[in-house]
């Protein structure tokens, strides 16, 4: 990790002395933009996490209860799983443009376009894990005539974390590229306006002072959901391979 | 009231009368008549596709027999499913335990649906695998315990419930000789100690005189071929030889490679 930033910033500081300041600047001048931005517009950052842990939380939940009833209420799956098939085959971009006529709120635009695009990876990931379920787990289970609730109280959701926290951790860096994109197109708040406000005043540094902002976002809530993985799965066994 | 045929003066704990179960044009249950009393522990035998897990199931109630009558404690399984909580306990082939529990939590999880205060669940539970000879164990996980510790967990699971039937499927084929017998005379004692009426479904020979009261051989077709009481063979070594080929002769196998396919197992 460390030799590959180092390369990078060897990259950039010898592209810098070549070009214009508003195609490559130096990464001095970056840092400076790091510590501005920190200091002065920290809030837009807030903005965005808040947005994105909401989408997120609302899509977990709702992607639950789908992929819930996907896999247990037969009459129901063929419908939601037709709508929910159809949902993955939706372009981020045009979600984005039709919140954009759809709704006036800002906020309401950016939750509904991050829930369309997150909301089918839970659904169709914990469908998955029903489907996956143990017949032989359930068979024991309702030996001792569990009702439905105790089945899906003590089998089918601790069944089913794995499932929620892996599509999670594989979600998220997608989740950040996504609420950017809303921003930028749909609000004058959060890091996705305001990357979009240093590209027309051709401010390169702020640019690449808001990506580097993203990518340490990335890095914080991906080490977020492995240390709650370890938490939550420490009764699984490490596999190894020689 | 009715009685058990091999016991009078005790009621059956189940009762199969008449019993015919097909799957299309297959018989795999055919007019099947047998009863288990109260405190008995039988061993039903037979070859693959005599028909011993359809019987398991039809008593389980996950399959409702085409004609003939299947009670379990004075309820018909399939049609009162729910009546027969806590009243009954299947130990499995596998020991089908929860990965994500310790032993006790997996030891306690029936005790939880029959709804039992966690607490309450927790000390019967941690009782019934002392019992097991697992104290000690209570906090580790499944990944952490042999096979045979496993299988321990999942006969506390089935007696900690309290329960009128114990029925052990294969229970004990999966494991190695030594440990498969240590595991069979551990279950013998607690159940004939707490009085538990148990049905033993196996294909092993040694199982069935090890641990039955009495056996039921089922021939191909899911009938019965032959039915006998071990109780006297269990003193006389003569006797045990003598039913040992009785029942050898009943499944359609030589006694000799029986027991050399029981030890190579």
């Amino acid at each position: 990790m460390v030799v590959v930033v180092i390369c990078l910033l060897g990259a950039m500081e010898v592209s810098s002395w070549y070009v214009a300041e508003y195609i490559m600047p130096s990464p001095l001048k970056v840092a400076r933009a790091i510590v501005a931005l920190a200091t002065t517009d920290y809030t837009h950052v807030l903005i965005t996490l808040g947005r994105l842990c909401l989408a997120m939380l609302f899509a977990m939940t709702a992607g639950i209860i789908l992929g819930l009833v996907m896999g247990l209420f037969g009459v129901l799956r063929s419908f939601i799983k037709a709508l929910v098939v159809i949902d993955t085959g939706i372009p981020a971009l045009s979600w984005i443009l039709l919140a954009v006529f759809w709704f006036k709120n800002p906020e309401v635009r950016i939750f509904f376009i991050l829930a369309m695009i997150l909301l089918p990876f839970y659904a169709l990931t914990i469908y998955d894990g029903i489907r996956g379920l143990p017949r032989d787990l359930l068979d024991m289970i309702e030996s001792f005539r569990a009702n439905r609730t105790q089945v899906l109280r003590y089998l089918i959701i601790p069944h089913l974390v794995p499932y929620v926290l892996t599509t999670t951790k594989a979600v998220v860096g997608y989740a950040i590229r996504m609420v950017i994109f809303a921003e930028l197109v749909a609000s004058a708040v959060g890091v996705g306006s305001r990357m979009g406000l240093a590209q027309s005043t051709f401010r390169m540094d702020q640019v690449l002072a808001w990506t580097f902002f993203l990518i340490v976002l990335n890095i914080s809530l991906q080490a977020i959901v492995a240390g709650i993985e370890k938490l939550g799965l420490h009764w699984r066994p490490e596999a190894t391979v020689r | 009231m009715t009685v058990s045929a091999h016991n009078p003066g005790l009621p059956p704990i189940i009762e199969l009368n008449s019993v015919i179960k097909e799957f299309g044009s297959y018989r795999a249950v055919d007019k099947l008549s047998f009863t288990v009393a109260k405190g008995e522990i039988v061993a039903l035998l037979g070859r693959t596709g005599a028909g011993k897990t359809t019987v398991l199931n039809l008593i389980m109630g996950t399959l409702a027999p085409d004609s003939g009558r299947v009670m379990v404690a004075g309820f018909d399984p399939f049609r009162q499913f729910s009546a027969l909580k806590g009243k009954l306990a299947v130990s499995f082939q596998t020991d089908r335990l929860l990965p994500w529990r310790t032993a006790v939590e997996n030891a306690e999880l029936g005790l939880l649906i029959q709804g039992k205060p966690k607490d309450q669940a927790r000390t019967i539970a941690s009782g019934w695998l002392a019992r097991v000879n697992l104290a000690g164990a209570e906090n580790k996980y499944t990944h952490e315990l042999s096979g045979g510790m496993r299988q321990r967990v999942s006969l506390a699971r089935a007696l900690a419930v309290d329960p009128e039937l114990v029925l052990l499927d294969e229970s004990f084929s999966q494991l190695d000789h030594v440990t498969s017998h240590e595991l069979r005379q551990d279950f013998c004692a607690v159940a004939r100690e707490y009085g538990k009426t148990c049905l033993l479904v196996t294909h092993r020979l040694d199982d069935a005189i090890e641990m039955a009261d009495r056996v039921i051989v089922l021939g191909p077709g899911g009938h019965v071929k032959l039915e006998l009481s071990l109780r006297e063979a269990a003193t006389d070594e003569t006797v045990v030889g003598r039913t040992r080929s009785q029942i050898a002769a009943a499944l359609g196998e030589d006694t000799g490679k029986q027991q050399q396919n029981e030890r190579e197992e």
